[in-house]
């Protein structure tokens, strides 16, 4: 979720807060591609000003799915799963966004924003390897993101807020194993996933509601479609 | 290395309950500005439905022996005037020492402490503290409007915490309380809840380290333990920082208000506890005004505006 280019805090200077879900989706890639999900539950404070700046952070609680991670490759190995999968973990975020109105109506925006998991992802399996009972984990450490992106945003009646734009970002995790397991790709003792495909788009709707809500609705758009919705106060 | 943990912790403790001597005789300060606009607390003739005071008796604790003119006027046509309220102080010598005692920790510790503290942080973080600790004592709130038949109330403090914690950021910010959502903190509790019922105030007891009270409003001694989740840490140090640092901010927020309101008084034990036997019985009028049960029993004129108008924060 990258929000509306445009702050929504007072002209004067102000905070916004705002409780947020998101789903992630992304194609990591080292030997092979994995697909990663993460739902995403957060709570965001902003301060912005003068309509044309704002900086924020987020904390909230991440899980993080990675499909046929544990998909054995060869016939001599049989896993008890293919999804490595753990529960909520926290994850934080801090971001800037500046924005530069061409009249009532239009305006264009640069944002950055990056995202860190603090915490480890681990999860294990057991299996047959050549006909010998084997146990192994995977930790998924230091999960982290960095995103660049510009914003188009047309401001249509009632305050409702259209924009979308592309962005740029770079994402990696380093993932640990505990063992050598023939078909799984943990003949090294770790190795570095990096996102398959640098850029995408977004699109989003900020949608006024009453006293001072606001709703925003975005979806983004790289090697797998992501999708997340917050709800957004105004002091 | 013990010795010195136990001496820290004699400190702390020292630090944290006093402050319950500044919550109420500050909480109590209000009613006490406000009749001695018109006339004076020792002056004020009683209503229709209370028991006429004896003004000799109390002038007994005014600290001069002295009595007045206007205690022999008559005010029956005054129409600024308002009730007298009293509260039975038949442990008064007791109670006077432990008023002494807990103003000389106020005075002593605590005061210095949280001006320490006011020193080094800035207002909108200690409020953002008050907020904080404020939103975790919902549950004490919601269950005495539920006991009072304040079913509105109860579901203005339920969206307050909904609200305050989800879009305050845990409850740092107030956001219900402004003008857009005007949802007031209702301010009660469990001792409010059975003057709602009608239990009398009893008697007047001044606790050591917490301050001025009365059998009824002692209850909240088991309200604030039972329904505050920060008693259930049970980690003992944990507890008693959180408990410190409420302390020590609230305080901070409210230094002066105790030391005008000695200065203004002749005798400021009498002044606390007027101050306070009216503030409550105030507090009761206005929660039993909203009390489905109960508001049918108040008379037609003694319904505080306080009660229908909460004015929202600007």
């Amino acid at each position: 979720m990258f929000g509306p280019p445009q702050t929504v805090s007072r002209e004067s200077g102000g905070l916004n807060t705002a409780i947020g879900y998101r789903y992630a989706q992304d194609s990591y890639s080292d030997q092979k591609d994995y697909v990663v999900r993460q739902h995403q539950i957060y709570s965001q404070a902003s301060y912005g000003s003068s309509k044309i700046w704002e900086i924020y952070g987020r904390i909230g609680i991440a899980d993080l799915k990675i499909l046929d991670a544990f998909k054995s490759a060869s016939v001599l190995t049989t896993t008890s799963k293919d999804h490595f999968e753990e529960n909520w973990k926290f994850f934080g975020t801090l971001g800037a966004k500046a924005f530069l109105p061409a009249n009532r109506f239009f305006g264009v925006g640069a944002f950055v924003q990056g995202n860190y998991n603090f915490s480890n992802f681990t999860d294990d399996i057991t299996g047959i390897q050549g006909g010998t009972p084997f146990v192994a984990d995977w930790k998924v450490k230091h999960l982290w993101d960095v995103n660049f992106g510009i914003g188009f945003q047309a401001t249509a009646p009632c305050g409702v807020k259209l924009y979308a734009g592309p962005y740029v970002y770079y994402a990696e995790a380093d993932v640990y194993f505990s063992g050598a397991v023939t078909g799984l790709p943990s003949q090294a003792p770790s190795m570095l996933l990096n996102n398959k495909v640098i850029a995408g788009g977004f699109l989003g709707v900020d949608i006024p509601l009453a006293r001072g809500f606001r709703l925003n609705v975005e979806g983004q758009y790289t090697d797998r479609f992501s999708v997340g919705s917050a709800v957004t106060f105004t002091y | 290395m013990f010795l010195m943990m136990r001496y820290c912790l004699l400190i702390l403790l020292l630090l944290i309950l006093p402050v319950e001597i500044m919550a109420i005789s500050c909480r109590a300060e209000e009613p006490v500005q406000a009749v001695s606009g018109g006339v004076s607390s020792e002056t004020v003739s009683p209503g229709p439905d209370q028991a006429v005071p004896d003004n000799r008796s109390h002038s007994k604790h005014n600290g001069t022996g002295n009595t007045t003119e206007d205690e022999d006027f008559d005010y029956d046509d005054d129409p600024f005037k308002s009730e007298r309220v009293t509260i039975d102080d038949p442990i008064e010598s007791f109670n006077r020492t432990m008023h002494n005692f807990n103003d000389k920790l106020y005075f002593w510790i605590l005061k210095p402490v949280a001006t320490g503290y006011k020193a080094a942080v800035p207002e909108p973080a200690r409020i953002s503290v008050k907020n904080f600790f404020s939103n975790l004592r919902y549950p004490a709130r919601l269950v005495s409007c539920l006991f009072q038949g304040d079913f509105a109330g109860a579901a203005t403090e339920t969206g307050r915490f909904a609200i305050n914690t989800v879009w305050g950021i845990g409850g740092l910010m107030d956001p219900s309380a402004g003008k857009e959502l005007n949802l007031q903190m209702q301010d009660t509790d469990l001792g409010e809840t059975l003057g709602v019922y009608g239990v009398g105030h009893g008697f007047y007891i001044v606790w050591p380290f917490f301050g001025p009270s009365s059998p009824r409003d002692s209850l909240n001694f088991l309200g604030n333990q039972v329904l505050y989740p920060l008693s259930f840490l049970n980690i003992w140090y944990a507890s008693l920082m959180t408990t410190s640092v409420e302390t020590i901010n609230r305080t901070s927020l409210r230094i002066g208000d105790y030391e005008a309101l000695v200065e203004a008084a002749i005798d400021p034990y009498v002044a606390v506890r007027d101050a306070y036997a009216q503030y409550r019985m105030h507090e009761v009028r206005v929660r039993k005004a909203k009390s489905l049960f109960f508001k049918d029993n108040l008379p037609g004129d003694a319904m505080p505006d306080s009660a229908s108008h909460p004015k929202p924060i600007p």
